[in-house]
C-alpha cells in the first residue's frame, strides 16, 4: 500500500499549517465568512445542522491498520466516540469544534491521512473498486492510478474553484463497482490490441438530474491520462455554468452542448496539455505500483472453512452473504457490515473501528477497505482465518450477515444532520431493516437506497427501490423509485408515483417486497430482474391499493 | 383576515467557533437553549434584532429568523427542521452539546443508537 | 411649490432668447457631423464663451479626444462629487495626461454644505434627489457661472426621455451643446475603435454607464445599458430644477415668464457626469496595490487598458480580459501585449485560472496580472501562470502584506510540476 514520501510529507505539513493560519485569520477576520467558506470546505469542513462536520478522505477506500487506529482516535478524542462512513469512501465526524479541527487534521498527518478536496468545487476524493487488487474477476489493479490521479488533483492551482463539484471513479474490472458511469469522470482500465489504456467516460451523475455518463474517448492510451483528464478539466472549468448551481455540473454542460462538442473542445485543448508531460508522470506511477504489490499471501487450508460451514449455522449464513471470491482461491474478500439492523448505516465507534484495525493485522495483512456502499472491507483473508475471524467480530457486534441483502441499506445522513437535507434518511432506514430482518434472507439481493434530498448522496437514483425524502409543506414525505442500478447495467429508477408520509413509508416498502415475492418466478431471480420483467404495474398496483396510504389521498 | 399576521420568530445562527445551534435572548446574548430566546411577535422588530445578529459576524455563522409558536414553556418549532435543530438528532439526540429540547413524537418509529459515549456537556449563554 | 426666493443670478439672457438661438443653430448645424458642430460652436460668436463638462465616464473620451484635436487649452469641468469610482479617478487622469489637456477645472461639492447635509456620507442612501443636489448641481451651477455654453456627450440612444435630443438646447439661462445627440452606441465603439482611445476600466466589469459609486451597479447582458443608474429606484433623469433659485422635485413647473427656471439635467452628471478627478494629489490614496512574490508595490503601469471587447481589430499594449474570454480570440494580440489584465468576477469564479494557463501555452510571456483574487490563492494564481495580482484598497486593508507574503513560496509543495517534470 502506498506510503507518504518526504514530498508528500512536506505538503500536508504546509497544507496543515495554512488552515491553522486560516482558521485565525477566520475568527480575527482577514477572512469573511464567504471568503473562509470555501477554503474550509476544500479541507473537508462543513457547518452542518447542528455542528461542523469534518469528512476525512480515505484515497480510493483503502486504509492500513495504522491508519483506522487514527480515525479511531480522531472519533475519541475530539469527536463524540463513532464516525459515519460515507457512500464516497469518506469518513465524517458530526461534533468537531472549528477550533480543534487543526489538530485533528495535524493527527491524521501522522498516518499520511487528509481532508483534502473532500468538498468545494473542486475535484473531489478519487474513489475506485473496493475491491481493488483483491478482486478474482479484475483486470488490472486501479490503486496505483487513483493514486496518480490523487497526486495530480492535490491542489491543482487551475481546478480550485470549478463551476462546481467534480468527482472521478475508476475500475480495473468489467463487474462496476466503482458506479464509474455515475460520475463527471469514469475511468475503465482496458486492453485494446494488447495495449494498456483506459475507456474514458464523462457527464454522469446523480442528483436533481440523472444521467448516466457517456464514452468521451474509447481507448486512451495509458501515458495519455493526465493531460487528458487536464484537458477535461480546463474545458470545464471554462465552459461550466456559473449562473445556477444546479446546473453547473459538467453533465449538464454535456448535455447542453453535446458531446461531440463537448469532446471537441477537450480534443482543442489536449496537445498543449500533452507537450507539458515529460514522461516523469509514468516513471512515477510504476514507483506507485510497486506500493501496491499484493502481500506475501500465505497458504491456506480450505477443508477448515467448509468444516466450519458444516456445523455452524450462523457462521454459514455470513459467508453466503459477506464473502466474495478472493484472486486466490484460498483467500477471500470479507464485508464487515456497518448495517447492524436497527443501527445508523455507515456508523462505527472508535471501538469499533480499533477491533477491525487489530483484526486486519491479525487475518488480513493489515489493509482495510471502506465502500461506497458504506461497509468495511478486508481485502484478502486466508479461508482457515475466517470462522476464528467471525468470532472476534461477532464479539464487537460487527458480524451483521446482511451484505447484499434488504437491510444493507445506503443512507445519507439526512436532515438529522445535513443542512440541504429536505427530510431524514437514517430513521427511514433503521425502521425498514427491522421490519425486514426476519425475511430478508428469502428475499435475497436488494439493494435500498435512501436520501434525505434531490441531491442524491444516497443514491436513491441507482437503488433498485430508491427512497427520496422531501419537505412537503412543512412534512417530511418519501418518493419511491424503481429498477435503478448502479453497475455496469447502470439504470435510473423510475417514480411510482405520489410519495407517502413518513408513518406510512415502512408499510409501503414491505408491500413492495410482498408483490415481489408473489411475482418472482423463483429465489434465484432478484429483486431487480423481477422488475425488469414484469414492469413497473404490479408494483404500483401493490403500492397503491391501499389509497389512504399517500399523501394525496390524505 | 385581510393580510396575513406575523408569524412570531427567533434568531437563531451557528456558533463560530463550536458551530452549535445558538439563539439570541432578549438581553442580547446568543444562548443554546431555545426555552431562553427572546419570542419576536413585531416584523419591524424582528428586522433589528436580525440586523443586530449580522452585525456578530466574527461570533455566529449565517443568522436567520426562525418561525415559531408561543407555549408555556417557551418558543416551539413550527417546522420540522427547527425541531430538529433544537432537539438534536433523532438517531442520537443526546449528542447534542445542550440540553436537547423535547422531542415530538415520531412517526417512523426507529430505535435510537445507544450512547456510546458521555456528552461533553457546555451549557448556558456562550 | 415656494417662490419666496430671488432668482439665482445666472447670466442675462431671457428663456426666450435662448429658444431662438438654440432653434436658429439647430437649423444652421442639421446636416453637419459631430466634428463639425463641435468645432464650429467652439468659435461661434452667437454661442460664447463654452465649456465641456466631463465625467470621464464610459464614452466621455470621444468628446474629450476631439476637444484636444481642435484646441487642448479650452477648460473641461470635471465634477468630482466625493462619491466616484476609484477607477474613474485613475481613468481621469490617464486620459488628461494621455490627451493633454491644459486646463483641466476639477469641481468639487461645497464642504460646508456637505458638512451641514451629508457629514457621513450616506444621504445618497435617504434621498437620492437631495444628494445630487449637494455633490452635483449646485456645484456645476457654481462652476458655469461664467460661461455662455457647455458641452455635454449626451446622446439620443441613451434614455427614452432623450429620443428628441437636438445639437443645441436651451438649458436656463444657456445653451446646452450635445454634438453626439445623433451617435449610436456603434458609432461611438467605432470613434474609440479607430482612435485607440482607452477605455473606462469599469465598462470591462459590466458598467456601460458610469455615475456615483453608490448609484451605480454593473449591467446584465441585454439590459439597458443605463440600467445600473440609480437602479432600484424611479429616477431616470434627474428631474430636478430649479425654480427661483430653490431646488424642486417633479416635472418641470409651467413658467409665467416672470421667473426663470432652469434645468440641470442630471445625466449631466449621468454618463457625463461621473466626473471626477480629483486631482492627481488625493486620487492616489484609495487605489490598488500590487502583490508579487516581495511583497506589496504601487502600481507601475501607468497606461490605460483597452477593454478586450471595445478593442475590435485595434492593436493594445495593454489588454483588459474578462472572464469569459477565449483566450484564441487573443492569440494575434501576444506579440505587441506588454502586459494582460485578467478579471475575476468573484474569487470563487476560477475561469481565470485556465485563461492565465491558456495564454502561457500559446506563448505569451509579457505580463499577466490577475484582479479580483485574494491572499489565499496567490500561490494558485502564481502556478497558473500569472505574474502578479492587484489588489484592491479595502482587501490590501484587510488582508495585508504579510498574508500574501505567506503564500509567496508558491514554487514550493508542486504536485503538478513534479509530475510533468
Amino acid at each position: 500500500m502506498y506510503q507518504y514520501d518526504d514530498f508528500d510529507r512536506a505538503f500536508l505539513d504546509e497544507r496543515n499549517r495554512q488552515f491553522r493560519h486560516q482558521v485565525e485569520r477566520r475568527v480575527d477576520g482577514s477572512l469573511t465568512e464567504d471568503e473562509f467558506r470555501p477554503l474550509r470546505l476544500m479541507n473537508g469542513v462543513y457547518l452542518q445542522l447542528h455542528a461542523y462536520m469534518l469528512r476525512v478522505a480515505i484515497p480510493y477506500g483503502t486504509l492500513r491498520s495504522d491508519q483506522m487506529r487514527a480515525l479511531a482516535d480522531l472519533a475519541e478524542r475530539w469527536d463524540r466516540g463513532y464516525g459515519h462512513f460515507t457512500t464516497r469512501q469518506n469518513i465524517q465526524y458530526n461534533w468537531p469544534r472549528l477550533s480543534d479541527i487543526p489538530d485533528m487534521l495535524d493527527h491524521l498527518a501522522t498516518v499520511g491521512l487528509h481532508a483534502i478536496q473532500t468538498s468545494g468545487n473542486t475535484i473531489r476524493n478519487v474513489t475506485a473498486d473496493h475491491f481493488a487488487g483483491a478482486a478474482a474477476d479484475e483486470i488490472a489493479d486501479p490503486r496505483p492510478v487513483a493514486e496518480l490521479l490523487r497526486q495530480w488533483s492535490t491542489d491543482h492551482p487551475e481546478f480550485q474553484f470549478l463551476p462546481r463539484k467534480f468527482k472521478i471513479a475508476i475500475t480495473g474490472s468489467p463487474n462496476d463497482r466503482a458506479v464509474t458511469r455515475s460520475h463527471d469522470i469514469g475511468l475503465r482500465m482496458i486492453e485494446r490490441d494488447g495495449e494498456a489504456g483506459y475507456e474514458v467516460l464523462v457527464g454522469g451523475g446523480l442528483g436533481r438530474t440523472p444521467l448516466i455518463g457517456q464514452v468521451l474517448r474509447a481507448f486512451l492510451p495509458k501515458a495519455d491520462l493526465l493531460p487528458y483528464v487536464e484537458a477535461i478539466l480546463a474545458a470545464y472549468n471554462a465552459a461550466g455554468r456559473r449562473d445556477n448551481k444546479y446546473k453547473a455540473r459538467l453533465k449538464i454542460t454535456v448535455l447542453e452542448g453535446g458531446l461531440d462538442a463537448f469532446r471537441a473542445a477537450v480534443e482543442a485543448e489536449f496537445p498543449a496539455r500533452r507537450a507539458a508531460f515529460t514522461g516523469v508522470d509514468q516513471q512515477l506511477l510504476a514507483d506507485i505500483t510497486t506500493f501496491f504489490a499484493p502481500p506475501a499471501f500465505r497458504d491456506a487450508d480450505v477443508g477448515l472453512l467448509h468444516t466450519a460451514r458444516a456445523v455452524d449455522p450462523v457462521f454459514r449464513a455470513w459467508t453466503d452473504t459477506n464473502l466474495h471470491p478472493h484472486r486466490r482461491a484460498d483467500h477471500a474478500i470479507v464485508t464487515i457490515s456497518l448495517k447492524a439492523h436497527g443501527a445508523t448505516p455507515g456508523d462505527a465507534t472508535a471501538e469499533q473501528m480499533r477491533a477491525m484495525a487489530d483484526l486486519a493485522d491479525e487475518h488480513g495483512y493489515g489493509e482495510l477497505r471502506i465502500s461506497h456502499e458504506q461497509n468495511v472491507v478486508l481485502p484478502h483473508v486466508p479461508a482457515d482465518a475466517l470462522p476464528a475471524l467471525h468470532r472476534a467480530l461477532k464479539a464487537h457486534g460487527l458480524a451483521t450477515a446482511n451484505v447484499g441483502l434488504a437491510s444493507d441499506i445506503i443512507a445519507c445522513p439526512g436532515m438529522d444532520y445535513c443542512t440541504l437535507a429536505t427530510a431524514r434518511s437514517i430513521p427511514v432506514a433503521q425502521a425498514i431493516a427491522l421490519a425486514l430482518q426476519e425475511r430478508e434472507a428469502e428475499v435475497g439481493q436488494l439493494k435500498i437506497k435512501i436520501s434525505g434530498c434531490i441531491n442524491a448522496c444516497g443514491h436513491h437514483h441507482v437503488g433498485h427501490i430508491g427512497i427520496l425524502g422531501l419537505d412537503r409543506a412543512g412534512v417530511e414525505n418519501y418518493q419511491i423509485t424503481l429498477g435503478g442500478d448502479g453497475t455496469e447495467r447502470a439504470a435510473v429508477g423510475e417514480r411510482t408515483g405520489p410519495g407517502f408520509p413518513a408513518d406510512r413509508i415502512v408499510p409501503a416498502i414491505e408491500r413492495l417486497i410482498d408483490a415481489y415475492l408473489d411475482l418472482r418466478e423463483g429465489a434465484d431471480e432478484p429483486f431487480i430482474d423481477t422488475y425488469r420483467r414484469v414492469g413497473m404495474d404490479p408494483f404500483k398496483a401493490a403500492l397503491y391499493d391501499h389509497a389512504e396510504d399517500t399523501a394525496d389521498a390524505a | 383576515m385581510s393580510r396575513r399576521s406575523f408569524a412570531p420568530k427567533v434568531v437563531t445562527a451557528n456558533h463560530l467557533l463550536d458551530g452549535d445551534v445558538v439563539y439570541l435572548s432578549a438581553t442580547g446574548e446568543w444562548v443554546r437553549d431555545l426555552a431562553r430566546a427572546e419570542l419576536i411577535e413585531d416584523e419591524a422588530h424582528a428586522q433589528i434584532r436580525l440586523l443586530d445578529a449580522e452585525r456578530q459576524k466574527n461570533v455566529v455563522v449565517g443568522p436567520y429568523l426562525a418561525d415559531m409558536a408561543p407555549t408555556g414553556d417557551g418558543p416551539v418549532p413550527t417546522h420540522f427542521r427547527e425541531a430538529f435543530r433544537a432537539s438534536g438528532p433523532s438517531n442520537r439526540p443526546e449528542h447534542r452539546r445542550a440540553p436537547p429540547a423535547p422531542a415530538t413524537p415520531d412517526p417512523i418509529v426507529a430505535p435510537r443508537d445507544t450512547v456510546r459515549q458521555q456528552d461533553r456537556q457546555t451549557e448556558g449563554a456562550l | 411649490m415656494p417662490h419666496d426666493q430671488a432668482p439665482m443670478d445666472l447670466a442675462g439672457a431671457t428663456s426666450a432668447e435662448l429658444a431662438d438661438r438654440a432653434a436658429g443653430l439647430n437649423a444652421a448645424y442639421r446636416n453637419h457631423s459631430a466634428f463639425a458642430v463641435m468645432s464650429r460652436a467652439l468659435d461661434d460668436p452667437s454661442v460664447g464663451q463654452v465649456a465641456l463638462v466631463s465625467s470621464f465616464g464610459a464614452e466621455s473620451v470621444v468628446l474629450l479626444h476631439m476637444l484636444s484635436v481642435m484646441d487642448r487649452r479650452r477648460p473641461v469641468l470635471f465634477l468630482e462629487t466625493g462619491m466616484l469610482f476609484a477607477e474613474t479617478l485613475d481613468y481621469q487622469r490617464d486620459v488628461a495626461d494621455r490627451l493633454g489637456l491644459t486646463d483641466l477645472r476639477v469641481i468639487r461639492p461645497d464642504q460646508g454644505a456637505v458638512a451641514a447635509l451629508d457629514l457621513d456620507g450616506t444621504l445618497n442612501a435617504r434621498d437620492t434627489d437631495a444628494c445630487c443636489a449637494l455633490r452635483k448641481v449646485r456645484p456645476l451651477e457654481a462652476a458655469l457661472a461664467s460661461f455662455d455654453a457647455w458641452i455635454t456627450g449626451r446622446k439620443r440612444f441613451q434614455s427614452g426621455t432623450r429620443a428628441a435630443l437636438e445639437f443645441f438646447e436651451p438649458d436656463g439661462s444657456r445653451l446646452k451643446i450635445n454634438p453626439l445627440a445623433c451617435w449610436t452606441p456603434d458609432d461611438v465603439r467605432d470613434y474609440m475603435d479607430n482612435n485607440r482611445l482607452p477605455r473606462h476600466p469599469l465598462v470591462a466589469k459590466g458598467f456601460p454607464s458610469i455615475g456615483c459609486a453608490p448609484c451605480t451597479t454593473a449591467v446584465r447582458p441585454g439590459e439597458d445599458p443605463r440600467a445600473g443608474r440609480w437602479r432600484g429606484k424611479a429616477k431616470e433623469e434627474c428631474g430636478i430644477h430649479f425654480v427661483n433659485g430653490r431646488m424642486v422635485r417633479g416635472p418641470a413647473p409651467k413658467t409665467d415668464g416672470t421667473t426663470t427656471e432652469k434645468t440641470v439635467a442630471k445625466d449631466l452628471v449621468t454618463e457625463e457626469d461621473a466626473a471626477l478627478a480629483g486631482g492627481p494629489a488625493d486620487a492616489a490614496a484609495a487605489t490598488h496595490l500590487i502583490a508579487r512574490d516581495d511583497g506589496f508595490s504601487a502600481e507601475d503601469w501607468h497606461g490605460p487598458f483597452d477593454a478586450l471587447a471595445d478593442l475590435g481589430g485595434a492593436p493594445s499594449v495593454a489588454v483588459d480580459v474578462p472572464p469569459d474570454a477565449d483566450p484564441a480570440t487573443l492569440a494575434a494580440r501576444l506579440d505587441e501585449a506588454r502586459i494582460i489584465r485578467v478579471d475575476f468576477p468573484s474569487f470563487s469564479d476560477g475561469r481565470g485560472f485556465t485563461i492565465a494557463r491558456r495564454l502561457r501555452e500559446m506563448g505569451y510571456t509579457g505580463r499577466l496580472r490577475a484582479r479580483g483574487v485574494i491572499a489565499d490563492q496567490y500561490a494558485m494564481a502564481r502556478r497558473s501562470g500569472f505574474d502578479e495580482v492587484e489588489v484592491a484598497a479595502d482587501l490590501a486593508a484587510r488582508q495585508p502584506e504579510d498574508q500574501w507574503l505567506a503564500r509567496a513560496r508558491w514554487r514550493a509543495h508542486d504536485y503538478q510540476a513534479r509530475l510533468r517534470g
